[in-house]
């Protein structure tokens, strides 16, 4: 039988090992963050105010914003983001709409099956866009049998054709942000709008879509940041030819190796998708507290 | 559904999620698909029928020595990741002490950086530094990449564990590291499952770091698709890319069926 003097030991033991488990357990990630994480990009955002000599300078940053050339880019960019939001609304929100309402056990498998593409490397998913967006392609054939265009359609190594191919990457996650939101609105309120004579698609405006506004912002934030700073399909269903930030940004580091002007477009990128961060948190914040 | 289906709203929302979903999975259909073509090129819809292409992926030893690399660097940055997560999210939860809130925040930061920035200032940092070159930059990138995932699987699980239970194991004469491995780790072990496969599964597929990162002649599968298909559509690459969606939806519907969701 343990008699309560060593009870009160252990407490004071605990008290003292436990802070010193605090340490060992947060020193390794803490460490591997600093070394890793958070000085390179310190430096990084040191050497894109540095000219060549290693003098300061703001010169880097005025070439970018004045530089037609570079404006273009950013243009392209931003185009890209908003065009491929654009798209994951208007397909994310019928199909998220469907999966939350659905009452069947098939919703379960197609919430699955909408998941999937996300586990797929964006590599592999950009390869498909490629053989299907080729000049004389399939999206190339069916646009002619659909009489949208006379002849062959060449999309590949163009904007539009990577737009279409970046919205397919991140749709999974605008549907992911809806179907939460859409769950979490009781569709007896639809039913009440409803049962005062509203027409459905006028309760469905009025209710639904208007309660999902803040689902919808957060989605729409989180999917244009992640297509303004995605590399991959950019890369690969663009290329040279329909060059934005991120495929610049590896150009100037890899192949130009301009690596302060590099560390400028970085930075340019970073601080873009960190203040969409902010009001994505802002909302998200405000969401909760509605609820 | 609040309306019928058959009305013309419901049918205008069938038809949007429709589209959306041929959308969805048409790129990844296709790279399953195209390899069966017995053409020289890759076409789609494929022409005629072989199977010679996923045969040569199966055998080729470049890809293989890929497939084996990118497995390695996936397993080790999983174990790692969820070890050093799991870490730093007991130390959150377990000690409220002042600052909590800025060190979740602190660890969950690389979610808000582009992968791109990442591989960017690695890159320039890692050549100025001295430090040997080698896979382990790989290792060391994704594992910071992982270890948010895991600490947001981690955590909200740790934080609705029930502390009397680990001072019940204290007070019965437990060391706290007992008490870690007796009480703790069988309460949270799907959810460390869950972060795991899902750092896995992240640096597995991982292009970016991976591209600018890794040491020549010991490249990743994504590094190595993504090279092959810069310079032509190979039937053997879409192959290689086939084998592995399948792959994917082998261990998604192996996790579906083992109940290991993400949101633990």
């Amino acid at each position: 039988m343990r008699s309560a003097a060593p009870v009160v030991n252990h407490k004071a033991v605990r008290g003292r090992s436990t802070s010193l488990v605090v340490v060992l357990l947060l020193a390794p990630s803490v460490a591997l963050y600093t070394v890793f994480f958070v000085w390179p990009q310190i430096a990084l955002l040191i050497l894109g105010f540095k000219d060549k000599g290693g003098a300061f300078t703001l010169d880097l940053y005025l070439k970018f914003l004045s530089d037609p050339y570079y404006l273009r880019l950013l243009w392209r960019t931003l185009l890209m983001g908003f065009a491929t939001t654009l798209i994951t609304v208007l397909f994310g929100v019928p199909l998220a709409y469907l999966l939350a309402r659905m009452r069947s056990r098939w919703a379960v498998f197609l919430l699955i099956l909408t998941t999937f593409p996300l586990l797929v490397s964006a590599v592999v998913r950009s390869f498909g866009w490629m053989v299907l967006l080729y000049r004389n392609g399939f999206v190339s054939d069916l646009l002619q049998w659909l009489y949208i265009t006379d002849g062959p359609t060449q999309l590949m190594y163009t904007l539009p054709g990577t737009i279409i191919a970046l919205a397919q990457v991140l749709l999974p996650i605008m549907v992911l942000s809806l179907y939460a939101v859409f769950r979490s609105i009781p569709a007896d309120l639809e039913l009440a709008a409803m049962s005062l004579r509203a027409s459905p698609a006028v309760a469905l405006w009025l209710v639904t879509l208007k309660l999902a506004k803040g689902g919808l912002y957060s989605g729409s934030l989180l999917v244009f940041s992640m297509a303004i700073s995605s590399f991959a399909t950019p890369s690969l269903v663009g290329g040279p030819r329909a060059a934005v930030m991120a495929t610049s940004i590896y150009d100037l580091t890899m192949t130009v190796l301009d690596w302060n002007f590099a560390a400028v477009q970085a930075t340019i990128l970073f601080v873009t998708v960190l203040t969409l961060a902010v009001i994505y948190g802002r909302l998200l914040n405000r969401q909760g507290g509605v609820q | 559904m609040t309306f019928r289906l058959l009305s013309p709203l419901g049918l205008l929302i069938l038809l949007m999620a429709t589209l959306a979903m041929i959308y969805l999975l048409a790129p990844i259909l296709v790279v399953v698909i195209a390899p069966f073509g017995d053409t020289g090129y890759l076409a789609f819809p494929p022409q005629g029928f072989t199977l010679r292409w996923y045969e040569a992926a199966f055998s080729d030893g470049r890809y293989l020595a890929a497939f084996m690399l990118s497995f390695q660097l996936a397993a080790i940055t999983a174990v790692i990741s969820s070890a050093l997560g799991v870490g730093a999210a007991y130390a959150i939860t377990r000690h409220s002490f002042f600052g909590a809130k800025a060190l979740e925040a602190f660890f969950l930061s690389p979610l808000i950086l582009p992968t791109l920035v990442m591989a960017v200032a690695l890159t320039m940092y890692l050549s100025h530094s001295g430090l040997p070159v080698g896979t382990w930059r790989l290792v060391a990138a994704h594992t910071i990449l992982c270890i948010p995932y895991v600490i947001r699987i981690v955590l909200p699980l740790l934080q609705r564990f029930d502390r009397s239970l680990e001072e019940a194991a204290l007070s019965l004469g437990a060391t706290p590291l007992h008490s870690f491995f007796l009480v703790l780790v069988p309460v949270i072990r799907p959810a460390v499952v869950a972060g795991a496969a899902m750092a896995f599964i992240t640096s597995f597929d991982e292009v970016v770091l991976a591209l600018f990162l890794s040491v020549p002649g010991a490249t990743t599968l994504p590094v190595m698709i993504y090279s092959s298909v810069q310079l032509g559509f190979e039937p053997l690459v879409a192959a290689v890319a086939g084998i592995l969606v399948c792959m994917t939806a082998v261990v998604m519907v192996l996790f579906h069926f083992f109940g290991l969701r993400t949101r633990g």
